[in-house]
C-alpha cells in the first residue's frame, strides 16, 4: 500500500510549538522573505506543498525554488523509530539550509511516503516517486528488504537517471552489480560492521559466535558478513536462530534463545530491528544466556535501549551484555565539528515526526530522542547531499548527479573521516564505532576484554 | 368376502413389489455415487498431489535458474529476497538453498532450521515426504543449481493444505453426486408411482368385479377407457366376469327349472 502525504498536519503541529508559532505569525503578517523561506521549506519538507499549483507535476524534477528528494521509509510499524529519527536528523540540517537561502537559491524538500518497512509498499512508493512525483533523487530509504526490492525499479527507469542516495542499510545489493550503479552509500556496510564485531570477539577469546537474525534480505546480509568474517579466522558459526520481520518487543524469543543456548556460544551477533533484538536480549538474560549480545547499526540503539529500560528497576542488569556497532561517531563526541553542528541544530529545530504522512499503520504514538545515532546519520546524509547538490550549480539536472558525486574527493564532512567517491567507490565512509550502554545512552567502548571478560 | 380379502392381499403384494423396486433404485444410485466418489477421491487426490509436486518442482527449478548469478556473485541478501518472494505462494511453506558442500546459504525457517532438515541429504532432489515437529507434514522437492555444482534448491509444500484442497475438490464432487442421488431417488419414486397407479386402478376394478356390484363398476369406469395394456386387461376382466356371471345366471335358472 502506498501512502501519500496529506495536508495541514505539519502547520498545525507547528502551532503547538512556541518557536514556530513565531515564524508562522511572521509569515501571516507578511514581514518578509526571511521568515517565509523557512516556513515554506518546512511545509515542503513535511510534504505540504507551499505552492499548490506545483503539485502533480510530472515533467520537471527541479523547480526554480526547490529541489524535491523522494523518501520511502518506515514511518509506521515496529521500525517506525528508524524512519522517523533518520528524517528528523535530515530535517534539522535541511531546515538550517533552507533558512539560509537554500542551495543556490533553491530549498531542499522531502516528499515522504510510508512503506512500514515492507518491500511491496516500498516498490509502489518508488514507482510513485519517480513517475508521479518526478523527484530529483531518492533519499534516506530505510532497510534492506525494502531497498533490495526497490533497486530493480531504478534499473527499469535507468533512462531517467534516478539515483538512490544514502539508504539506511549496510547490505550488499546496492553496493554490488547489477544494481550498485544506481545507488550511492555513505555509511559503512554490514559486512564491515559484522567483520569488526567478529574480529573483536575473537580477539578476546570469544570464538564461538552465533547469529540471531531477521529472516529476510537484511538478516541474510548480516549473516553472510559474520560467516565470511569467521571463515577468515578459520571458524564457523556456532549456531543461528531467526525471527520474522515485524516481530514486536512483546513477543517471546524463548525458542530462539533455547536454540542458541544448545550450541553454547560465546557471543551472539544480532542482525535485526530494535523491537525483536530488544526482546531477544531480554529473554537471553532472563533464560541465563549471559554472553555479549551485539547489534549492528540498523538496530536503532536508542530505541532498543528505551524498550529494554522501560519500567524496569533492574534495567542495567538487562543491558550489561549489549554492544552495538555504529557507522557514525558518538553524538557525545563534541570534538567533531559535525557532531557539534548536529547537536546545535537538533536543539534549535527539534524536528517533530512527520505527523501528516498517511501511515500504513496509523495512530502509533512515537516519542522522539533529543539525539540518536540514527538522527545523526540522517543529519550527515543531509549534509552531504546538500554539498553534492551545491556542486551541481545553478541548474542541477539528474544527468549531472553522478559526475557531481564523483567530484567529492577527500571531503571533510566533520565526522573525523574524509569522504571520497569514484566510479569504483560508491560508499563514502568506512569507519565502524563500537558502543555499550551506560545508563540511558550508548557510549564508546574502549576495552573489549575488560567489558566482556572470558571466565 | 373371501375373494375381496384375497384381492386386497394381491394389491398389498403389488405395493410391496414396487417398494422393492424403489429400494432397488435407491441402492443402485447409492452404489453409483459411492463408486464415483471413491474414484473421484482417488483421482483428484492423485492429480492434485502430482500437480503440487510438479508445481513445486517448477518453482524449485525457477529458483535454481534464477540463483546462478546471485550465488556466483555471493549475493546472499538478494538470494534471500528471491526465496522470500516465492515463499509467499500459497502452499509453499519453506524453501532452503544449500551449497555444493551442503552448507545452508538461505532459508525461510523460523526460529531455526529443523533437525530433520539438517540431518537430510542436502543434494537430494527427489520428492520426499517430511514430518517436521511443530510445523506439520510436507512434501519436499529439490532442484540442482548449475547441475548441482553451485548447490541445490529445496521447496517444501504443505501437505495439510494439500489435504484441505483435496477435501474441498472431492467435497464439491460428492456434493454434486448427492444432489444427483436425491434427485434420482425422488424421480424414481415418482416414476414408480406413475407406473403403479394404473395397476392399482386395475386391481381395484378387479376387486369391484369380484364383489359383483354393478353400481361400484361405474366408479372405476376410467380404467375401461384406457387405450393401453391396463385398459385391455380391464376390459378382458370385465368380459370374463360378465361371462362368468352369465354362466352362473344360466346355471341358476336351469337349477330353478328342476
Amino acid at each position: 500500500m502506498t501512502t501519500r502525504i496529506g495536508g495541514g498536519g505539519e502547520g498545525e503541529e507547528r502551532q503547538k510549538r512556541p518557536g514556530t508559532m513565531t515564524r508562522r505569525s511572521l509569515v501571516r503578517s507578511g514581514l518578509g522573505a526571511l521568515a517565509a523561506a523557512p516556513w515554506a521549506g518546512r511545509l515542503g519538507a513535511a510534504g505540504i506543498h507551499p505552492y499548490p499549483g506545483l503539485r502533480g507535476r510530472t515533467a520537471a524534477t527541479v523547480q526554480d525554488d526547490e529541489i524535491v528528494l523522494g523518501v520511502s521509509a518506515a514511518f509506521s510499524g515496529p521500525s517506525r523509530g528508524l524512519g522517523t529519527e533518520l528524517y528528523r536528523g535530515s530535517m534539522a540540517y535541511f531546515n538550517h539550509v533552507n533558512e539560509n537561502g537554500g542551495v543556490n537559491g533553491r530549498r531542499i524538500v522531502m516528499k515522504l511516503l510510508d512503506d512500514g518497512y515492507q518491500p511491496d509498499p516500498c516498490v509502489a512508493n518508488t514507482i510513485e516517486l519517480i513517475q508521479d512525483e518526478s523527484v530529483f533523487l531518492l533519499f534516506n530509504y530505510v532497510g534492506t528488504p525494502t531497498v533490495t526490492r526497490a533497486l530493480p525499479v531504478l534499473k527499469k527507469f535507468r533512462d531517467q537517471q534516478v539515483y538512490l542516495f544514502f539508504p539506511f542499510t549496510g547490505a550488499e545489493p546496492q553496493r554490488e552489480p547489477p544494481y550498485g550503479e544506481f545507488a550511492f552509500n555513505l555509511r559503512a556496510s554490514y559486512r564491515q560492521e559484522t567483520a569488526g564485531l567478529v574480529d573483536n570477539f575473537l580477539s578476546i577469546g570469544r570464538r564461538r559466535v552465533a547469529v540471531f537474525y531477521q529472516n529476510d534480505a537484511y538478516g541474510r546480509s548480516g549473516w553472510a558478513g559474520v560467516r565470511e568474517a569467521l571463515a577468515r579466522h578459520g571458524e564457523t558459526m556456532a549456531g543461528e536462530a531467526t525471527y520474522m520481520r515485524g516481530t514486536q518487543f512483546g513477543a517471546s524469543m524463548r525458542g530462539q534463545v533455547e536454540i542458541l543456548q544448545a550450541r553454547s556460544p560465546d557471543a551472539v551477533i544480532c542482525i535485526g530491528a530494535y523491537q525483536a533484538c530488544a526482546a531477544f536480549a531480554r529473554d537471553a538474560e532472563d533464560l541465563g544466556l549471559h554472553i555479549p549480545v551485539a547489534n549492528v547499526s540498523f538496530v536503532g540503539s536508542e530505541n532498543l535501549l528505551a524498550l529494554m529500560r522501560e519500567g524496569r528497576s533492574d534495567a542495567d542488569a538487562h543491558t550489561r551484555f549489549l554492544v552495538n556497532s555504529q557507522v557514525v561517531p558518538s553524538y557525545e563526541d563534541t570534538s567533531l565539528p559535525a557532531v557539534r553542528e548536529y547537536r546545535e541544530l537538533m536543539a534549535r529545530y527539534d524536528p517533530p515526526p512527520p505527523d501528516n504522512v498517511e501511515r500504513i499503520t496509523p495512530g502509533e504514538p512515537y516519542e522522539t530522542f533529543p539525539q540518536s545515532f540514527v538522527s545523526l546519520e540522517g543529519f550527515v546524509n543531509a549534509k552531504l547531499i546538500t554539498e553534492i547538490i551545491r556542486r551541481m550549480g545553478d541548474n542541477p539536472q539528474r544527468s549531472g548527479i553522478e559526475e557531481a558525486v564523483f567530484a567529492v574527493r577527500d571531503y571533510d564532512l566533520g565526522v573525523g573521516e574524509r569522504v571520497r567517491y569514484g566510479p569504483d567507490r560508491r560508499q563514502g565512509l568506512q569507519m565502524i564505532y563500537y558502543t555499550v550502554p551506560e545508563g540511558e545512552r550508548f557510549v564508546p567502548l574502549e576495552d573489549w576484554e575488560g567489558r566482556f571478560p572470558v571466565s | 368376502m373371501t375373494a375381496m380379502i384375497q384381492k386386497g392381499e394381491e394389491v398389498l403384494r403389488v405395493r410391496k413389489l414396487f417398494r422393492k423396486t424403489r429400494f432397488g433404485f435407491f441402492a443402485l444410485f447409492g452404489i453409483v455415487v459411492l463408486a464415483i466418489s471413491i474414484l473421484s477421491i482417488s483421482s483428484v487426490s492423485r492429480e492434485l498431489r502430482d500437480e503440487y509436486v510438479s508445481n513445486s518442482e517448477s518453482i524449485a527449478k525457477n529458483i535454481a535458474d534464477s540463483s546462478v548469478d546471485i550465488l556466483l556473485n555471493r549475493n546472499l541478501a538478494t538470494l534471500q529476497s528471491l526465496i522470500d518472494q516465492f515463499v509467499q505462494i500459497e502452499s509453499i511453506r519453506y524453501i532452503y538453498i544449500t551449497s555444493d558442500t551442503g552448507e545452508f546459504l538461505a532459508h525461510t525457517f523460523i526460529p531455526g532450521i529443523p533437525e530433520e532438515i539438517l540431518a537430510s541429504d542436502p543434494s537430494a532432489t527427489e520428492a520426499v515426504e517430511r514430518s517436521l515437529p511443530g510445523l506439520g507434514d510436507f512434501v519436499e522437492v529439490g532442484s540442482p543449481i548449475l547441475s548441482g555444482v553451485a548447490g541445490t534448491v529445496h521447496v517444501g509444500m504443505d501437505l495439510e493444505r494439500l489435504g484441505l484442497k483435496i477435501q474441498r475438490a472431492v467435497g464439491q464432487q460428492v456434493y454434486l453426486l448427492c444432489i444427483i442421488l436425491v434427485t434420482g431417488v425422488l424421480a424414481s419414486i415418482w416414476l414408480v408411482n406413475l407406473a403403479s397407479r394404473p395397476l392399482t386402478e386395475l386391481l381395484e376394478y378387479v376387486v369391484t368385479l369380484a364383489r359383483d356390484k354393478e353400481s361400484d363398476r361405474s366408479t372405476h369406469g376410467d380404467v375401461l377407457v384406457r387405450d393401453d395394456e391396463i385398459g385391455d386387461m380391464a376390459r378382458m376382466m370385465q368380459y370374463v366376469a360378465d361371462d362368468v356371471g352369465l354362466a352362473r345366471d344360466e346355471g341358476t335358472a336351469a337349477g330353478g327349472g328342476d
